[in-house]
């Protein structure tokens, strides 16, 4: 069969920000799916956001409440959301409540009930809340499995797009013959990690469809749920060609190390302990961006935005122009109940928003301080997973970590990451001659042939200025303890080539 | 807690209305029966039998405190009102001096009371979009016709 023969299934906006790039594209319409989770979870809300972003009055939506869901109770807290279009009542969404006819009649009944209702409306969506209290009592004329089935044929045969809500248990998936007729079954959950709530959800089928598997962090807030996928929505986009494009640093003598500046696309790690000047790097990247015409968003954890643009300007750098002339923004993410997904979210959104080339990470240690706690433990996969996305696009990351000083060995992050990174410049404190002073090398270069040399520098009022030419005459520079191979110069103590 | 006058002046209007059809249709309905009929009806499809009792029996009980007169009346297992014809012209519609009918506070207060739970579970909008479906513009007072 050709693709032109085959069927083409209209798939649903689903209402829910980062929902519809999770369900493969949009929910297929005609499709019966199950909503399913623990109290609490977001179902009824979830149902809500597809039923408002897609009732008309030409097609309304059914929402059949039944025990359990008191409608005057639902549709009081409901409207609390922005989603929420009372204009929409009655006219496209339409509240039937079967109470009565669970309560005292059989199942048999129940479907006789729906189905007049569906006749009679003629509706695009039909939700069921709550499916689970409407088969919960014993049966006896028809079995639950026969029920759901016609339920399903019927739905479907009026082309209705169907969500049945239940409190069900993971254990359930096996027997329940609700899940083997369902053409989608998402998955809500909610769990309390040390002292914070985590929620997720998780599209365990959905038919006809390539849904991103995993698990989703997705948060509710006035708007309703917004679900972050694990994707950040990058999927479907082309990654950019490898470019051949250096990015200068704005340090003339770094991007020599270099081999001429980053390569676009890059992520580049920049280690070293408190002090030793990563912030101030970071901004004359960002910077030089800028003046190159490449917008850039900074990403700050440990201080605010204003105080970042200060202390930029008393280095000789602007970047509060840029910023009222959308070429530059910098965003404090310092909340400490985030998931990594919606902080990520929130980066790839400045992003996508001023198209910047340029993303600067201030720093690795804030931003998993900025987490809650049950989301530090895939603080590294996540960051994976954005690096990846970012520089796919063409993005080119600048990344700070903070590094214990040692004098025994050369740690380039305490996190472990330096494989997601292209390239590590490695700043730090060397004792030489009685002075701390700071060294700078490049550790790594991924398809590029970088500098070697070990090369002092100073922070000045213009910003991280490398000194003269590498150092020799020093054996051991990285281990912060070097000795002399040759006698010092009476002066400076420090010897160039 | 006393009923708002503006539902008060509502209920009045609904009243005044009902009572109006039903003499041209020769009904001998009590006015507050054709109100709280068309609130039952307009409603219990959403909230279901159950949910309606529950709010109808709220009101009725808020209702009592400030008009005796509807000690007798009761909700229904289905959510009907009965027994409000015991209470009669106390709680429905008299007759004026000029002859004219008008709504007895009793009538007013138990429907105004049914009015302000709406708003308090469902709020303004959805409480008018409610009316506006049961009872044509000109029946809910300028006001409300407005608002809508």
């Amino acid at each position: 069969m050709s693709k032109q023969d085959r069927v083409i299934i209209k798939k649903l906006p689903t209402g829910v920000p980062g929902l519809d790039e999770i369900v493969g594209g949009g929910l297929p319409e005609y499709s019966f799916n199950i909503i399913a989770g623990a109290p609490g979870s977001g179902k009824t809300t979830l149902a809500h956001q597809f039923v408002f972003a897609n009732a008309t009055p030409e097609r309304p939506a059914l929402y059949f409440t039944v025990l359990g869901e008191s409608a005057l109770k639902m549709l009081r807290y409901q409207q609390q959301y922005t989603f929420f279009d009372p204009a929409k009542l009655p006219g496209s969404i339409r509240f039937v409540n079967l109470s009565e006819v669970v309560l005292e009649k059989d199942l048999g009944a129940v479907l006789e009930e729906i189905t007049k209702e569906v006749e009679k409306a003629n509706p695009a969506v039909v939700v069921v809340d709550s499916f689970r209290t409407m088969v919960r009592k014993p049966q006896s004329d028809m079995d639950l499995q026969s029920f759901i089935q016609r339920l399903a044929l019927f739905l479907a045969s009026w082309q209705a797009t169907t969500f049945l809500i239940g409190e069900y248990a993971e254990d359930e998936l096996r027997d329940n013959p609700i899940f083997t007729v369902a053409d989608g079954l998402l998955w809500l959950r909610q769990t309390a990690e040390r002292n914070s709530i985590v929620r997720k959800l998780q599209i365990m089928k959905m038919r006809g469809q390539d849904s991103v598997p995993g698990l989703h962090t997705f948060r509710i807030t006035d708007a309703g749920i917004q679900a972050f996928s694990r994707t950040f929505g990058l999927t479907a986009r082309v990654r950019s060609p490898s470019s051949a494009r250096r990015l200068s640093f704005g340090v003339a003598e770094l991007d020599k190390m270099l081999d001429g500046g980053v390569r676009e696309g890059d992520s580049v790690l920049v280690a070293g302990s408190s002090g030793t000047g990563k912030s101030v790097l970071a901004t004359q990247f960002i910077a030089e961006g800028i003046s190159q015409g490449e917008p850039g968003i900074v990403a700050v954890f440990e201080e605010r935005p204003q105080a970042y643009a200060e202390r930029a300007t008393s280095l000789g750098l602007d970047l509060e122009t840029p910023q009222k002339d959308g070429r530059l923004s910098i965003l404090y993410l310092r909340p400490l109940d985030l998931s990594v997904d919606e902080t990520m979210q929130s980066i790839l959104d400045a992003v996508q928003k001023i198209g910047a080339k340029r993303l600067v990470i201030d720093s690795l240690a804030g931003f998993e301080m900025a987490l809650s706690p049950g989301f530090r433990a895939d603080f590294r996969e996540s960051l994976y997973r954005m690096i990846f996305a970012l520089t796919g696009i063409g993005v080119t990351i600048l990344s700070t970590v903070e590094v214990d000083e040692s004098f025994i060995e050369f740690p380039f992050s305490t996190y472990s990451i330096s494989f997601l990174c292209d390239d590590i410049v490695r700043l730090r404190y060397v004792s030489i001659d009685g002075q701390l002073r700071k060294i700078m090398v490049v550790i790594k270069m991924r398809g590029g042939n970088h500098g070697k040399d070990i090369r002092e520098y100073e922070i000045t009022s213009k910003g991280v200025v490398i000194l003269g030419k590498r150092l020799v005459n020093y054996q051991g520079l990285i281990t912060g303890i070097p000795v002399h191979s040759q006698p010092p110069d009476p002066i400076d103590g420090v010897t160039n080539e | 807690m006393m009923t708002s006058p503006e539902m008060r002046d509502l209920a009045r209007c609904l009243l005044t209305y009902e009572a109006s059809v039903g003499k041209v249709y020769g009904s001998k309905e009590l006015a507050t029966l054709r109100v709280y009929e068309k609130l039952r009806q307009s409603l219990i499809g959403t909230t279901g039998v159950a949910g309606f009792h529950a709010i109808a029996s709220r009101a009725l009980a808020l209702a009592r405190d400030e008009a005796p007169g509807l000690n007798a009346a009761q909700v229904a297992v289905d959510g009907s009102l009965v027994a409000l014809s015991e209470s009669g012209a106390q709680v429905d519609m008299d007759k004026n001096q000029t002859g004219e009918y008008q709504p007895n506070e009793g009538g007013v207060i138990l429907i105004a009371r049914l009015f302000e739970l709406l708003l308090a579970f469902l709020g303004e909008t959805l409480t008018l979009r409610l009316l506006q479906d049961a009872w044509p513009a000109g029946a809910l007072g300028k006001d409300i016709a407005e608002k809508g």
